[in-house]
């Protein structure tokens, strides 16, 4: 059992998948703890388990063995629905495809992490306006996504992984979809938010924005080779 | 609510499908509530009085000797005489009371117009059996119909008040004459009250004791004249079966002391079954009428067909929802990732599938408006005016209930399906694709193949339907009706005595053969081939007529030239003239059937016979053989087309001492048509108050008289044809989606050196399995349905392998179709875009 007083500490996680009689070994004893505040980025070549670990991370996915905790709860073994409401409370997604609903406006697209608390709508309301005040979307909200650039659409993005108050924000290459202008704008804004106290790990194949973290952890077929600082 | 808006902004984000959609989901819910208008109307409205399950209908099978009058409230089984009425009503303890009644037609004169309608003779105890309040005055009640022929009040319907008085609230205490006879209107049955008999729509009620004033009638005596109708409310608390035993104890004694001995020439084993006669009891909460019986199978199988042309408009749309989720999986995996739940997302998903249907569900109401609107067109316009289907409040409410059911049911599969996304790889890819895909692949070709079976069930009974109609209208009617325009006059009703009925009808027949183009003119007592019968017991020379033989005939009375209008020639002998009038030699000509029933082999014209039995043309009863046969005339169709001709007699009116009423046939060059509003005229210029009834060419009444067979055939061919098409837009769908899946499949496979014509095989050859499977379990069904339909088909085995392979044919001509453009689609992929777009 682990407890070092770490916001995320993954001990000994592996991740494996079964496909006909191949074995694929995709984290082989992954070790990683994340202070509050921090910001980690994730690297490594195409295929070497970034995604799967910030998978494991965000609980999209449960490892095949190992250990995790989450503030401090144990949530490997966690069910569908306790872990949906994990999700909704504590962890923030950027994907790297922006995933907005086309179907939802801006804040819509924001309110809809809050609306699966049951959080009353003045709040909910609140939380929207504040949240794209932050991103410097609030002239947008009304739009659709189909109405903004890709990088508006990120930053959309971000307000609705912040919206909620997340313990920590689990950005999927933010940048990947961008062109670098863009890309760096992201950038600029986590690194805002991590200035302003947010832990962020971030899944990036280009060293360029690994930089930007405090720390960084390199994956190689599924292990971790290296932690370095950035 | 937020649920709601996203659900409309679903709908309106591809308008086109989702109109298609709600189009499918409004004519198969619309064809349902049409269907279920006629069925909660005809089987299950109960009627608008004091707690009508209380209300019971009695019936007493068994030997009937003597005259029997039965009509729209039941068959023959079900009458009773008014002397039996009375003596359970006088004796009985185990209901608060036995009321009577009985339909008739009524001619009315209305403020100077002359109107014609169905009336209800009732008992005293009518109304306060049912419990119903007047809506103005009072309501007929045990003091009007003590003595018979004493009390002239009436009681007008609420409609018909409402439509013939414009709900004049002076009504009560005016005069109306009621065939001939002036009535004082004492009050105004309950608004929604329209008898108690379905297929009847009374304009007003009158006293059963009144009967010899609104007919001829005298045999009040008479306990072998079975003419009424009863029913009662059970007494609180008392059981159907302790009330069934308690009328029973009055019933026996009466049949074995007071009526046993009246019966003449009856053998042992007939009397024992006399004796052993039982009053019965159903329920009657619903009233008393045939057209529960007689109605309920085709409903039931219209019902059967609608339900399954909702299924496979379901089917359909849960193929689009599916397709539509897949789309939609990325969108699904993000709500996932940010916390929602899947009960979240179902319910998300069933809020946009129950809308859709709601959405069909309003729009079905006019799709069932419209179907009603057909089937009323089809019927009789008699029939049409009494049923009225319309959308009602309960039908409003199935249509609702329905709606949402089905939402739920379309919807819950793709639901469930589209949540189960894999979260890792819908985010990453954003493509939309779900995992489980062969899954789904399966479950859609599944429903496809369900639909392909059930069309192919539907097509193969449609087929079996039409061809039985087109039986039906190749039926040997044995007479020609092209060209003969007919209608009804009741001098009778209209105040004429029998005399100066003689007159006038001579004077009609007259003005008509005077008519430019009108070449012969006839009449009968009878209509032909409208289902009325009337019967009569026969004596014929040489025939022995002893205990339980039948010797019962269908009569007719009929003026000259009647076989000459029709076409008929005559086997042997003679029509009527003028001159076979009272006082001269009675006499009869005779059809086929009726010489070999009676023996009288191809000689019959020469010999004699007798009428028996109530009521007599010639006046009084008369056993003796004093009729002589002058024509025989080969076997026409008499009252049903579709029967077989029964033994049947006709008398000139013109020896009809009592004759009143008229169904005149007229030929003539000009079209039928053109000709009734001539017809009505001559009428209106001979008396202006003697009302047309029933005018209509022969060749309508034809129709008229197979309505339930068209019926059924147009419903059920336009029922399934819609099911098809449903069927064939569900193949479509399914293959181009399929298709379009496979692309990179296709690509590689031509790639690899695969042709247009092997990619369409490679399409098609799906289509063929789900047609041969399909088709395979229809034809099943079919050969299932076609078995328990037989009574609907006429001169057709359910079988019949003529209907099977046009169906199969066109059925197959359709799939081929609905497969053929994905098919060419896919022939048509261009290898090189399909794997760099892939």
């Amino acid at each position: 059992m682990i407890d070092n007083g770490a916001l995320i500490s993954l001990s000994g996680i592996k991740k494996v998948f079964y496909t006909d009689e191949v074995e694929t070994h995709a984290l082989s004893d992954v070790e990683l703890h994340v202070a509050k505040g921090e910001y980690v980025a994730i690297s490594g070549p195409s295929g070497c388990g970034k995604t799967t670990l910030l998978s494991i991370l965000g609980l999209l996915d449960t490892p095949s063995d190992g250990e995790y905790l989450l503030a401090g709860q144990q949530v490997a073994g966690l069910n569908p629905a306790d872990r949906a409401r994990v999700r909704n409370r504590q962890i923030g997604f950027i994907f790297q495809a922006f995933n907005l609903i086309g179907d939802l406006t801006v804040a819509e697209n924001i309110e809809l992490p809050l609306t699966y608390r049951d959080m009353p709508a003045n709040e909910r309301r609140d939380r929207v306006a504040k949240a794209l005040e932050r991103v410097g979307m609030s002239h947008r909200a009304r739009h659709f996504p189909a109405q903004l650039s890709g990088g508006q659409q990120q930053r959309v993005a971000v307000a609705r992984a912040v919206a909620g108050d997340p313990a920590i924000l689990l950005a999927d290459e933010p940048t990947g979809n961008l062109d670098s202008k863009n890309g760096e704008a992201v950038m600029e804004l986590l690194s805002e938010l991590h200035q302003n106290g947010a832990t962020i790990c971030m899944v990036t194949h280009d060293s360029r924005y690994a930089h930007y973290a405090d720390r960084e952890v390199q994956l190689f077929d599924g292990k971790m080779v290296e932690a370095v600082l950035a | 609510m937020r649920n709601i808006t996203l659900a409309v902004r679903m709908l309106l984000k591809t308008p086109f499908v989702s109109a298609i959609a709600i189009l499918s989901l409004a004519l198969g819910i619309g064809a349902n509530a049409a269907i279920y208008s006629m069925f909660d109307q005809l089987l299950m409205r109960k009627l608008p009085v004091q707690e009508p399950t209380q209300l019971v209908n009695l019936s007493a099978p068994g030997p009937m000797p003597g005259s029997t009058s039965c009509n729209q409230a039941g068959n023959c089984d079900v009458i009773f005489s008014y002397q039996m009425f009375r003596d359970l009503e006088k004796a009985q303890a185990s209901f608060t009371g036995i009321a009577a009644h009985r339909a008739f037609s009524v001619s009315l004169g209305v403020r100077n117009e002359p109107v014609t309608g169905d009336g209800m003779m009732v008992s005293g105890s009518y109304f306060p059996v049912l419990g119903i309040q007047p809506a103005k005055g009072r309501l007929l009640g045990p003091d009007d119909d003590q003595v018979i022929g004493a009390n002239f009040v009436t009681v007008l319907a609420y409609w018909f008040w409402e439509e013939s008085f414009g709900k004049d609230p002076n009504v009560v205490g005016q005069t109306m004459v009621i065939n001939g006879k002036s009535f004082t209107i004492v009050g105004v049955a309950p608004e929604g009250f329209n008898g108690t008999t379905a297929g009847n729509k009374p304009k007003v009620f009158v006293p059963i004791s009144m009967r010899g004033e609104v007919q001829r009638f005298t045999r009040w005596d008479d306990r072998q004249t079975y003419w009424i109708y009863l029913f009662a409310r059970l007494k609180p608390g008392v059981s159907i079966e302790a009330a069934r035993a308690g009328i029973n104890a009055v019933y026996s004694p009466i049949i074995s002391d007071v009526e046993a001995p009246l019966q003449k020439g009856m053998s042992d084993k007939t009397m024992a079954s006399f004796k052993a006669k039982r009053v019965l009891l159903d329920p009657g909460a619903r009233g008393q009428s045939s057209i529960h019986r007689e109605a309920k199978t085709p409903i039931m199988l219209l019902f059967s067909v609608t339900a399954i042309v909702l299924l496979i408009a379901c089917a359909n749309i849960a193929n689009l929802l599916l397709a539509r989720g897949a789309g939609r999986a990325t969108e699904m995996g993000v709500r996932l990732a940010l916390g929602a739940t899947r009960r979240h997302l179902v319910t998300q998903l069933l809020t946009e599938s129950v809308l859709l249907a709601v959405a069909g569900g309003i729009a079905s109401l006019f799709v069932a408006q419209w179907t009603l609107s057909l089937i009323m067109s089809i019927m009789p316009p008699e029939a049409a005016e009494t049923m009225a289907f319309n959308i009602s409040p309960a039908v409003i409410a199935f249509s609702g209930l329905l709606s949402i059911a089905t939402g739920i049911a379309f919807g819950l599969f793709p639901a469930l399906h589209s949540t189960r996304a894999d979260l890792i790889s819908t985010i990453r890819a954003g493509a939309g694709q779900l995992t489980g895909g062969r899954a789904a692949a399966r479950f859609r070709a599944s429903l496809v193949t369900v639909q392909i079976a059930l069309s192919m069930g539907l097509l193969i009974m449609s087929a079996l339907f039409l061809k039985s109609l087109m039986n039906v209208s190749r039926v040997d009617l044995g007479v020609s009706v092209d060209g003969i325009a007919t209608f009804l006059i009741v001098p009778r009703r209209a105040g004429y005595d029998s005399a100066r009925t003689t007159v006038l009808l001579t004077q009609v027949e007259r003005e008509l053969k005077a008519l430019p183009g009108v070449s012969h003119v006839t009449g009968g007592m009878v209509p032909l081939m409208s289902g009325d019968n009337w019967g009569n017991s026969v004596k014929v020379q040489g025939y022995d007529c002893g205990p339980d033989v039948d010797c019962g005939s269908r009569f007719n009375e009929i003026g000259t030239d009647y076989f000459k209008t029709f076409g008929v020639a005559l086997r042997a002998g003679r029509e009527f003239t003028e001159a076979d009038q009272l006082g001269a030699q009675r006499v009869a000509i005779v059809n086929e059937a009726f010489a070999k029933k009676f023996n009288l082999g191809p000689d019959a014209v020469g010999k004699f016979m007798g009428e028996g039995g109530p009521p007599l043309p010639g006046g009084g009863e008369n056993d003796s053989l004093n009729v002589q046969i002058v024509g025989l005339v080969p076997n026409v169709k008499y009252s049903q087309v579709k029967d077989s001709v029964p033994p049947v007699y006709y008398r000139p009116w013109r020896q009809d001492p009592n004759i009143g009423a008229m169904y005149f046939y007229v030929r003539s060059a000009v079209a039928p048509e053109q000709m009734l509003g001539t017809l009505r005229t001559v009428i209106s210029r001979i008396d202006p108050n003697l009302p047309v009834e029933e005018l209509k060419t022969m060749r309508q009444q034809v129709k008229e008289n197979v309505f339930l067979d068209r019926m059924i055939s147009v419903l059920s061919s336009a029922f399934a044809l819609l099911a098809t098409v449903l069927a064939g837009v569900g193949l479509y769908g399914v293959l181009s989606y399929s298709v379009t899946q496979r692309t990179r499949e296709i690509g590689v496979r031509m790639a690899l050196g695969a042709d247009g014509a092997n990619v369409r095989a490679l399409v098609l050859r799906q289509v063929g399995w789900m047609v041969l499977i399909g088709g395979a379990i229809g034809v099943g069904f079919a050969l299932g349905a076609g078995r328990a339909a037989r009574s609907l088909l006429f001169e057709l085995q359910g079988h019949d392998p003529l209907s099977f392979t046009i169906a199969v044919v066109l059925l197959a001509v359709i799939a081929l179709g609905a497969g053929w453009i994905p098919a060419r689609r896919a022939a048509m992929t261009d290898p090189m875009h399909a794997l760099r777009y892939d």
